[in-house]
């Protein structure tokens, strides 16, 4: 039996989750249609041609399940947490209100895309990706500021019974987390659409070696450069991130680090191990420096700092081994090239790249647990606990049943069609160069 | 005009634009339930670039909604909780199911298996979404519900007018798709425009006898704030859009099609407000500052949405050849 507030939390944090691995692909693949249209019209490559038009129907249907589930977003606010939008729903308006925009530009001009293959001049159609592209990331954006603002409230001010309102109609553009949260879910967006479009090309050519052709090679080589690349900025945005939750969430900071007590000269924990006095130095660039614990706060305001602990390992754990694997493509690649071979005849690569692929789905996941759990007892940081915001309806536990029901049955047919897409016989490309490199 | 009236009204259009265009859309979904495969060929093709772009107008209100009026939103979340889950299940069903069943058997290959059964998930539940959106307006109507939710979660099912009002929302949806289907029909499925005509004609009258049928059991107070201009307009295109149909001028009768519902809807929003639920919850605006940016906002983007919207229709109902110069 779960009580109406772990069944509510549970609700929100599932269909998040959910709703997020739609909303990164839907964030990165428009990008990546728009290389690939690119390419094909400059170079008249007709493989990259037809690489766009595979991905535009698989993204028509990713978007149509990110769409409705972020829909279920919008209304779950209101139906679980009434009290915390009475009070600060006009506190993130201005996020949402520049989302639905996002939203609308991004569907009107997907529809363009996707069904004027053959009604828009090709350059038209290149173009209209563009709203598509800077939409995408327009909405994750102003979503994660929304978030950001839960994180570090700024702009309040005290409505008419003494109690904390936001009244500062741009507090969620201010906060002091809003940087590195909106940066580093950006380019987790791109990390993640990338290593997965590398990996189902990798698996591909593991499965059936024929496949090593020009369309396969240029479909992985795309995705691999966007997602690999990233992997080293993204750590540094996340060096960025954990200092600005030491300055502004101590106690978050030091359930990520499974730091109880404060201490002098912190050590450093890596799965069983602890690195003394690392945590100091990396943090205060001294190893003897002084690290807040979780004594910091009352044990009533402590976050639950197992899990925090474990999902921030996670993340950290896949993004440097994300940094490993690009070093390693990128080594092989520059060898491979002196010796006029090619990546992609690696099998070694090819696993790499294949397991890799839904690393970073975890670590998004991970990121968000730490993020999200880290912030409790709080929904809105030091202004508001979660429980206040409870619905006053009850048998929430049923809800969350239906909910985890109805999304696996559309995961399940969600990858069967997808296969499906991916099956279907290549569209006929215009002219092929081959040989070209990858 | 006060900042508030102008946050209505904008709530109000965005509810209307949704009513008409992502109305139709379930209304397609309804005349999906047939047997008949061109029928059903001609639902994929008319709704399949603009549904989503319909659906956005949902959320368009529902942001709009909560970050103009965050007191009322949530005090219409706790006393429709019923209703809105059943719709969002709708929702979430309907949408999936929808593409699911467009690109499960692409490129004439067999079908992934289940296919068919996501084609019957997309038609019933096109049904159930604008039943419990209508039963959530007669909710609001009926005056029962509490702002704290204690009437209940099936408090909005519970009553005649609750009922009649969720079957309305249907009927009238699936009126102004067969219109709409019809126009269509006309011009690439000829075979099919006597059949839906008749089907426009038929739930144009339903639909028209379940409004009749309302009004006497709409609550006193509410009857009286009624604007009689909108019920008469919504009247009088009802009956144009059928006697249109009759005709056979399917361009003409989309617009009256549409007309009759926008219009009640209007008549009502209007005999509601400044109320979100009568005599309990009113429609008060956030902080002044919020307030107005968001209207600002709010504005300019409809100014940037709605030529693309008008754009991105008339590049995809062209025919090929024109569309291509
Ligand atoms: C592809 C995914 C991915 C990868 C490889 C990483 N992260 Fe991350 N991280 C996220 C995806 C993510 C995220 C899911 O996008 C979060 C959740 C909230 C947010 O803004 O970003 C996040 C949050 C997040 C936070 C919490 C921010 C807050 O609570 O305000 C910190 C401190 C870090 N990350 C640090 C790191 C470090 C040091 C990494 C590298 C070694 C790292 N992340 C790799
Ligand atoms: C605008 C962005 C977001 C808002 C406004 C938001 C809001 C909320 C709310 C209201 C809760 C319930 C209260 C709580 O337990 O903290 C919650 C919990 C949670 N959310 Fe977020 N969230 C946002 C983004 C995300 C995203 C994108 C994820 C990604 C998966 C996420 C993951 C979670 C998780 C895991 C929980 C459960 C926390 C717990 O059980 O202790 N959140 N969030
Ligand atoms: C609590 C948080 C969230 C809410 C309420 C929410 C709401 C929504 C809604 C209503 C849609 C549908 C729009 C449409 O019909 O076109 C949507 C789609 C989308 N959301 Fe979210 N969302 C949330 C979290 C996130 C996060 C954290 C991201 C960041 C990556 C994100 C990025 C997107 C994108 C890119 C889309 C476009 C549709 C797609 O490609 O799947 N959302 N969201």
């Amino acid at each position: 039996m779960l009580d109406d507030l772990t069944a509510a939390r549970e609700q929100m944090a599932f269909s998040l989750g959910f709703h997020i691995i739609f909303a990164v692909l839907g964030v990165g693949m428009p990008w990546l249609m728009q290389w690939a249209e690119w390419r094909g019209l400059r170079t008249g490559d007709g493989r990259w041609t037809a690489l766009a038009r595979r991905w535009s129907k698989a993204v028509a249907v990713l978007f149509a399940v990110g769409a409705v589930s972020g829909t279920v977003l919008s209304v779950e606010f209101g139906i679980l947490w009434p009290e915390f939008m009475a009070r600060f729903g006009s506190a993130f308006g201005i996020s949402f209100t520049l989302e639905s925009f996002a939203f609308f530009l991004e569907a009107i001009f997907l529809a363009l895309y996707l069904y004027g293959w053959d009604r828009l001049s090709p350059r038209a159609h290149l173009l209209c990706g563009i709203p598509v592209a800077v939409s995408g990331v327009a909405s994750a954006l102003f979503v994660t500021t929304a978030n950001a603002w839960m994180n570090g409230p700024v702009g309040l001010v005290e409505g008419p019974d003494g109690e904390l309102v936001s009244t500062e109609p741009l507090g969620p553009f201010l906060a002091p987390t809003t940087g590195p949260q909106v940066v580093h879910m950006v380019i987790a967006a791109f990390l993640c659409t990338g290593l997965a479009v590398a990996a189902v090309y990798a698996v591909a050519m593991l499965r059936d070696p024929a496949k090593r052709d020009g369309y396969h090679r240029r479909g992985f080589a795309a995705g691999a450069v966007m997602g690999l690349g990233l992997a080293v900025p993204q750590a540094l945005v996340g060096d960025w991130a954990s200092r600005v939750v030491a300055e502004y969430q101590p106690a978050k900071f030091a359930a990520m680090e499974g730091l109880e007590e404060t201490t002098d000269g912190a050590p450093f924990s890596v799965g069983p191990w602890e690195i003394p006095n690392l945590l100091s130095l990396l943090l205060k660039f001294d190893p003897n420096a002084r690290i807040a614990g979780l004594d910091v706060v009352p044990p009533a305001d402590r976050p639950p700092a197992g899990i925090t602990h474990l999902a921030f390992q996670v993340m950290i754990g896949i993004g440097v081994a994300l940094i490993a694997l690009g070093a390693y493509a990128a080594w092989t690649w520059y060898r491979d090239r002196k010796r006029g071979a090619r990546p992609t005849d690696r099998r070694g690569l090819l696993i790499a790249i294949a397991v890799a692929g839904p690393l970073p789905f975890v670590a998004l996941i991970a990121g968000w647990i730490v993020t999200e759990v880290g912030r409790q007892p709080w929904i809105v940081y030091q202004v508001m606990r979660t429980p206040e915001a409870l619905t006053s309806q009850t048998g929430l536990e049923t809800y969350f049943y239906v909910t985890i029901v109805v999304y696996l049955a559309l995961s399940v047919a969600l990858v069967a069609i997808l296969r499906r897409i991916a099956a279907g016989p290549h569209p006929a490309p215009d002219r092929v160069l081959e040989g070209s490199a990858v | 005009m006060t900042t508030s009236d102008v946050l209505a009204l904008l709530v109000l259009a965005g509810l209307t634009a949704y009513t008409v265009l992502g109305g139709a859309d379930f209304g397609a979904g309804v005349w999906d339930l047939t047997r008949d495969r061109r029928q059903r060929d001609l639902v994929v093709r008319a709704m399949g670039p603009v549904w989503e772009a319909n659906h956005v107008w949902l959320i368009f209100v529902l942001i709009a909604l909560f970050s103009g009026f965050p007191g009322a939103f949530a005090a219409l979340s706790r006393s429709l909780t019923g209703p809105l889950s059943i719709a969002l299940l709708g929702i979430v069903l309907r949408g999936a199911a929808f593409a699911f069943r467009q690109y499960g058997a692409p490129h004439g290959g067999p079908p992934v298996r289940g296919t068919a059964l996501w084609g019957r998930v997309f038609a019933v539940s096109s049904l159930i979404t604008p039943f419990a959106f209508g039963a959530a307006a007669g909710g609001i109507t009926s005056g029962t519900l509490r702002a704290d939710g204690s009437a209940g979660f099936l408090a909005p099912f519970l009553e005649p007018l609750p009922l009649v009002a969720g079957l309305l929302a249907v009927a009238a949806c699936a009126f102004i798709a067969a219109v709409y289907l019809t126009t269509d029909a006309a011009r690439a499925e000829p075979g099919l425009v006597a059949r839906l005509r008749v089907r426009a004609l038929a739930s144009g009258a339903v639909a028209g006898a379940l409004a009749l049928l309302a009004l006497p059991l709409l609550p006193e107070a509410f009857r009286n704030q009624l604007p009689w201009l909108a019920v008469t307009v919504s009247v009088v295109s009802g009956a144009l859009a059928l006697e249109l149909m009759r005709r056979g001028q399917f361009v003409l009768a989309r617009v009256a099609a549409a007309g009759a519902p926008a219009a009640l809807l209007t008549g009502w929003a209007v005999a509601l407000y400044p109320w979100a639920l009568p005599g309990v919850t009113a429609l008060s605006p956030a902080p002044s500052t919020t307030a107005g940016l968001i209207v600002g906002v709010l504005t300019v983007g409809l100014l940037l949405v709605i030529p693309s919207y008008v754009f991105m229709i008339r590049v995809l109902r062209a025919p090929v050849e024109r569309a291509r110069s």
